[in-house]
């Protein structure tokens, strides 16, 4: 203990040394100024642009959040909150955002055909549903304008020529001036170069000129500014009614609000648009077939995996920090840096090589280290579940070594020495001394590390797409998927992407993981004082 | 009294650095607005890493051409439509991008690719091409490649090509070497296996002029049932192995160490640089039809929220339809151009052309997102069958689920 | 266990001749364990130097390990005019090295806080920033990538495609589980050394500073180290983010070698794998000091 008292005083007075030597506060208060001279600039600066894009929301939070944060530093008090905003500004902007947004995607009815918004989807609609008249030619067109806007100057392939504009349906026009044997001017409208047209691109595609009188002979259109086709549509849409009609058939679509235009007998068009659907997703999450079946295995071998990974990882990368922590060791470095290269490399390539070496006729594993045996460790149920618990322990023990070697750096020698000096024994130090010391460290670690393991989505798609699969079962679920892969088997089958059942699902497993870990950390009482 | 003065210093020297910085950003911005107005109009587009070389030129020719500047942006194949789905509706897509036919469902139900006019240009392109770059009646697509698989043979070991599916397997095995290889996996390879499957008279949906009817799956059809035991037979003997990844198979072929490889064009080049001397056959019929491989057709997209519409729609139609684009393209990837003269051109060499022959009985692979629940099921079914289930009932199952996707 | 037997050891063993029992009770074992560890770590990722080195391209087609050895894919990816992999590396370093900084420091000044100071809502916030990251990221692009777009719109410079607005969304991450590892580590820090220097007059920022900080060094160390691997290896925020080839990094630039399966070039993504290792190790070399300096080492012996 004397020691100890020692050691502080030499602690402190250290410590005032360093404090006398670092400059006195003037040079702070003046660093602080700048810093925060800074910020506010680029606020004041981030105000005026949001302003000009009338974001008057944003703008609000941003005016707020400056306020605050010039409020903090220049009180006196605050103290805490001194050191956490700057961090907990980018959490909420990046990460409570994000969650925040993807459990709003949670009640939309986001997915394959309802992509957008509604304006979008009508957009979309519109243009599918133009359809050019069968057999009729291109036309050559120069664009043209006069006071009463945008125009198209149309040579037919028979040379006729003619002018018309949105409100004017093509008329003949004779005089004008042809280059070959295109119209490029006439008398009365001024020819936009092709640099003009491409200025006012958004115009000119959006310019429909009247075939006719007959609004049933279509209209031309120009894709590009230089030829025009006859088009009609299928589709017509009523901008007051706010219905889509099928032209041919009569049919009457209306947004009947199922996020598309739907027909009186339920017939829906695509593309539609995203809606709030309430909890539906919530509720298909617990009534899909596809994902109630298998949905306790899953979860059981989602655990097993999950806390499997976490032991055998932190039990390898503890014993082997401490087996390298002797300082009598020769070669130390060495070992350390070949054991961090796992973790150095992407862990896709990594699963990638590991599923090859794997293979059953023809890898490394089978063919070199056990003489050509036939083991099937990616097909044969039990055995994946073995073989992605073994590659994921290699690719994880270096991140527990790492830590494990900081953590170890974290018990002050003196305890270790106290304990020696009243005769404990090796062991018992560990047990009863270092590793308590470490477990208050590395408990968070450990049940973070769970959770990570728990949404270990690209282990198992790499290696082995979460198979083996039963042929004989009627789900697309395999022996080794844990819940989030199953996940996104479901809601991403092929073509057809369901992100709002998606996000449903992450919800349902964030609440999940999350109450397990506050259990955890309760049980471990890694929240409470250390001192 | 102390710490009031200091406050006031603060406040001070706050303001101070506060307008300076100002100072500083409104100059900045003053340069950028400037600049705007005079920009010249640029379209983005999206294309697979492979490609970017050759469009460089393409690009670069355009914009002397034009004006229009074409800004390439290099994507991640795997990521283009996830990507493109995503960030279309926000505006801040691309006005075109690369992709493949097949995506067409996908694209056109979320109502983020516009149709294009070809401009009476259809008759130019190879008729799959054509065919395979329109949905529902529309063309979205102007295709520039098609892909399919062919029979590779190292002439040295079989120097003669060969008819049926056991004429091979025979020729390999007496040239002493592993017969045959084909990409598999733990859930087999139905896109490889297709021609063998439609040998027995069993696509996936039926078809006519129109296209596929995916209303009407023929997978289970009797066809199907014959080709489940042709194909439980093969797993059996081994010729047919799920073992075999795309990797192991190279490795095979390309070390001499295996007599037909069933692949695509992209693998050739390995062949060749492996100095193996490379035949490209027919792909061999094991039933009495003819083999129809899937072909993939490569094309452009324009987007449906693209601001440039009109410069888009100019360069895919007037330049990218173009031989000598085609062309260019096909130099780069050794890939069939999908426009018919720069095709005629590009067979000239025997492996192209080999491949283009084969291509002549392929079949686009359906567009439709139906497909999703076909290759949900599809792959594990042919998997189980090589590795020993019950062909029959493996097989009724596989059409049993598939139709029970469909119908949902 | 380990420091116990040096300190009590090492005088004695300069003075009695060698054996090999007591050596092999002491480091011997160790070595063992250590060549073991070695062949378990680095087997496999003797195939991806392997296929590195093959021109032949596969990447677990043979077992033959360096039956064909070349440079071909290292001259490909560095020369290639499409792919601009010098610039990627630099990038990687860029955003990586200062993602690390930043991470430390940000974590660092919570950690010190949640330590050192009592306040209401710290055991809410500390169990806050951990949970906050076990949201499942499966569908987390979606989101950033709308915010992203959406600060291009009023400010570019810090929106996509920029390496700052890449830094910024990785920033989101720097409280979280590394916070609690350091923690746990400045809680071990007794409190009388800030007591003695507030004595001698010092402020928090100045204890926080010119103290602290030294003392914690081992952790700093490990934080920092991986951050960086973390940010080195991410892809699915980086490939969003980038645009342009020249701002993108080497996961996203390498990814894109082998995203098309038929034209995946394995044997340049495994030189780009393998060159792309060299800081990580460089720097850990660089950093092991600190890692395994030992608390006391760095202040007060």
């Amino acid at each position: 203990m004397t020691d100890r008292v020692v050691q502080t005083s030499k602690r402190s007075k250290q410590a005032a040394r360093i404090a006398d030597a670092a400059s006195g506060g003037i040079r702070m208060i003046l660093l602080k100024i700048v810093l925060l001279g800074i910020v506010d600039a680029i606020a004041v600066y981030a105000l005026f642009v949001l302003a000009l894009s009338d974001e008057w929301l944003i703008a609000s939070l941003v005016a707020v959040v400056t306020l605050v944060v010039n409020w903090i530093y220049f009180s006196k008090r605050k103290l805490p909150a001194k050191y956490l905003t700057p961090g907990v500004l980018f959490l909420i902007v990046f990460q409570i955002f994000v969650i925040g947004y993807t459990g709003y995607i949670g009640f939309t009815n986001y997915s394959t055909g309802h992509n957008s918004d509604k304006a979008q989807a009508i957009d979309a609609l519109m243009s599918s549903a133009r359809e050019r008249v069968p057999d009729s030619p291109t036309y050559k067109v120069t664009i043209v304008e006069n006071l009463e806007g945008l125009g198209m100057l149309v040579t037919a392939p028979d040379g006729e020529v003619s002018v018309g504009s949105s409100e004017h349906p093509l008329s003949s026009v004779r005089n004008a001036t042809m280059d070959g044997d295109k119209a490029v001017a006439v008398d009365g409208y001024t020819s936009l170069s092709f640099q003009d047209v491409l200025q006012r691109q958004g115009d000119i595609v959006g310019l429909e000129v009247p075939f006719s009188d007959d609004p049933n002979d279509g209209s031309l259109r120009t894709p590009d500014g230089s030829s025009a086709y006859v088009y009609t549509s299928s589709l017509v849409y009523d901008e007051q009614a706010g219905t889509m009609t099928d032209a041919s058939s009569g049919t009457v679509y209306s947004d009947t609000g199922t996020g598309a235009f739907t027909s009186s007998d339920g017939e829906e068009l695509l593309p539609g648009w995203r809606i709030t659907v309430g909890f539906d997703n919530f509720a298909r999450a617990f009534t899909e077939d596809s994902i109630r079946e298998p949905l306790i295995n899953v979860t059981i071998w989602t655990i097993v995996f999950a806390l499997l990974s976490v032991a055998s990882t932190f039990f390898l990368g503890l014993f082997l920090a401490i087996v390298f922590n002797d300082k009598r060791m020769k070669g130390r470095k060495f070992y350390r840096i070949a054991m961090i290269l796992p973790y150095a490399f992407p862990a896709f390539l990594s699963a990638l090589v590991w599923a090859g070496m794997l293979s059953e006729s023809f890898g490394f594993v089978n063919q070199v280290l056990l003489g050509g045996a036939s083991i099937p460790w990616l097909t044969d149920p039990f055995l994946a579940k073995v073989s992605i618990l073994f590659v994921n322990l290699w690719l994880g023990f270096p991140y527990m070594f790492l830590v494990a070697t900081g953590a170890l750096q974290s018990i002050p020698d003196d305890v270790v020495e106290a304990a020696t000096v009243d005769g404990a024994k090796p062991w018992q130090v560990f047990r009863l001394i270092k590793m308590p010391l470490l477990l208050v460290t590395m408990a968070p670690i450990l049940i973070s590390s769970f959770a990570f393991n728990f949404n270990n989505f690209n282990l198992i798609y790499m290696l082995t797409g979460g198979g083996p699969r039963d042929a004989a079962a009627s789900v697309n679920v395999g022996a080794t998927d844990i819940l989030i892969s199953m996940v996104y088997k479901v809601a991403f089958t092929g073509q057809l992407r369901d992100y709002g059942l998606a996000s449903a699902f992450t919800i349902i497993i964030f609440i999940l993981v999350a109450t397990i870990s506050i259990v955890s950390f309760r049980q471990t009482k890694a929240l409470e004082e250390l001192n | 009294m102390k710490v009031k003065t200091r406050s006031i210093i603060t406040a001070g020297a706050l303001a101070a650095t506060v307008g300076l910085a100002l100072v500083g950003c409104s100059s900045d911005n003053g340069d950028g607005g400037d600049g705007a107005n005079n920009s010249t109009t640029a379209l983005t587009v999206w294309v697979d890493a492979e490609r970017v070389d050759a469009l460089k030129d393409v690009a670069a020719a355009y914009k002397d051409k034009t004006g229009i500047e074409v800004k390439l942006v290099s994507k991640d194949t795997a990521k283009i439509k996830d990507d493109f789905l995503q960030q279309v509706p926000t505006g801040k897509g691309p006005d075109i991008t690369m992709g493949a036919h097949d995506w067409l469902g996908e694209l056109v139900t979320n109502g983020v690719v516009s149709p294009i006019e070809l401009a009476d240009k259809e008759g130019d392109f190879l008729e799959v091409a054509y065919a395979a770059s329109t949905y529902e009646g529309k063309q979205y697509m102007l295709p520039y490649a098609v892909e399919n698989i062919a029979l590779l043979r190292n002439a040295d070991l079989v120097p003669e090509a060969v008819g049926t599916f056991d004429e091979m397997i025979a020729a390999g095995t007496a040239a002493g070497v592993t017969p045959f290889v084909v990409q598999q996996g733990p859930e087999s390879d139905p896109y490889h296996l297709y021609p063998f499957q439609t040998s027995f008279g069993a696509p996936v949906f039926s078809s006519d002029e129109n296209g596929y009817d995916v209303s009407d799956l023929q997978i289970g059809n009797a066809g199907g049932i014959e080709y489940a035991n042709w194909l439980a037979a093969q797993g059996a003997a081994g010729t047919i192995n799920t073992e075999v990844t795309g990797d192991i198979a190279k490795e095979q072929f390309t070390t001499g160490q295996a007599a037909f490889w069933l692949t695509g064009p992209w693998n050739v080049g390995a062949a060749l640089d492996a100095g193996i001397n490379v035949a490209v056959d027919p792909i061999v019929t094991p039933g009495a039809e003819a083999a129809q491989p899937f072909a993939g057709v490569k094309g452009f997209f324009l987007s449906e929220q693209s601001k440039n519409k009109v410069a888009a729609n100019d360069f895919l139609v007037n330049y990218l339809a173009t031989e000598d684009v085609q062309t260019a393209l096909f130099e780069s990837g050794n890939v069939l151009p999908a426009l018919a003269s720069a095709a005629d051109a590009a067979s000239n060499d025997p492996i192209v052309g080999g491949f283009r022959l084969v291509g002549m009985d392929a079949v686009p692979m359906p567009a439709s997102p139906a497909m999703g629940a076909v290759w949900q099921f599809w792959g594990i079914a042919e998997a189980a069958i090589l590795n020993g289930a019950d062909p029959a009932a493996t097989w009724e199952k596989l059409a049993a689920d598939v139709q029970g996707a469909l119908d949902k | 266990m380990t420091t116990v037997l040096s300190r009590t050891g090492e005088p004695i063993t300069d003075k009695r001749p060698f054996s090999f029992g007591r050596w092999f009770g002491r480091t011997g074992w160790r070595h063992i364990v250590g060549v073991a560890m070695v062949l378990f770590s680095v087997l496999p990722l003797l195939y991806v130097l392997s296929s590195s080195l093959n021109p032949s391209g596969t990447l677990t087609g043979s077992n033959a390990l360096f039956s064909a050895v070349g440079l071909d894919a290292y001259v490909r990816l560095v020369t290639d005019p499409t792919q601009p992999f010098m610039a990627w590396f630099g990038n990687t370093l860029l955003i990586a090295s200062i993602t690390a900084v930043a991470t430390v420091f940000l974590g660092a000044l919570a950690a010190y806080s949640f330590s050192r100071m009592r306040f209401t809502g710290r055991r809410f916030g500390l169990l806050t920033i951990v949970l906050v990251q076990m949201f499942p990221q499966l569908l987390a692009v979606v989101a950033i990538f709308l915010l992203m777009s959406s600060i291009s719109d009023w400010f570019p410079a810090i929106g996509l495609n920029t390496h700052i607005g890449l830094i910024m969304v990785y920033m989101g991450g720097a409280l979280g589980v590394n916070t609690y590892l350091m923690y746990g580590f400045f809680n071990t820090i007794p409190q009388d050394i800030d007591e003695a220097a507030k004595i001698d007059g010092a402020g928090h920022a100045r204890i926080f500073f010119t103290i602290i900080l030294r003392l914690v060094a081992p952790i700093l160390a490990v934080v920092g180290l991986l951050s960086f691997i973390g940010t080195t290896n991410e892809f699915v925020v980086a490939s969003i983010l980038l645009i342009d080839p020249e701002k993108q990094t080497l996961a996203v630039g390498l990814y894109k070698l082998v995203s098309n399966p038929n034209y995946a070039d394995w044997s340049a993504f495994s030189a780009g794998a393998v060159i792309a290792a060299l800081p990580v190790m460089a720097l850990f070399l660089f950093l092991q000091k600190y890692i395994v300096g030992g608390l006391t080492a760095g202040a007060v012996k």
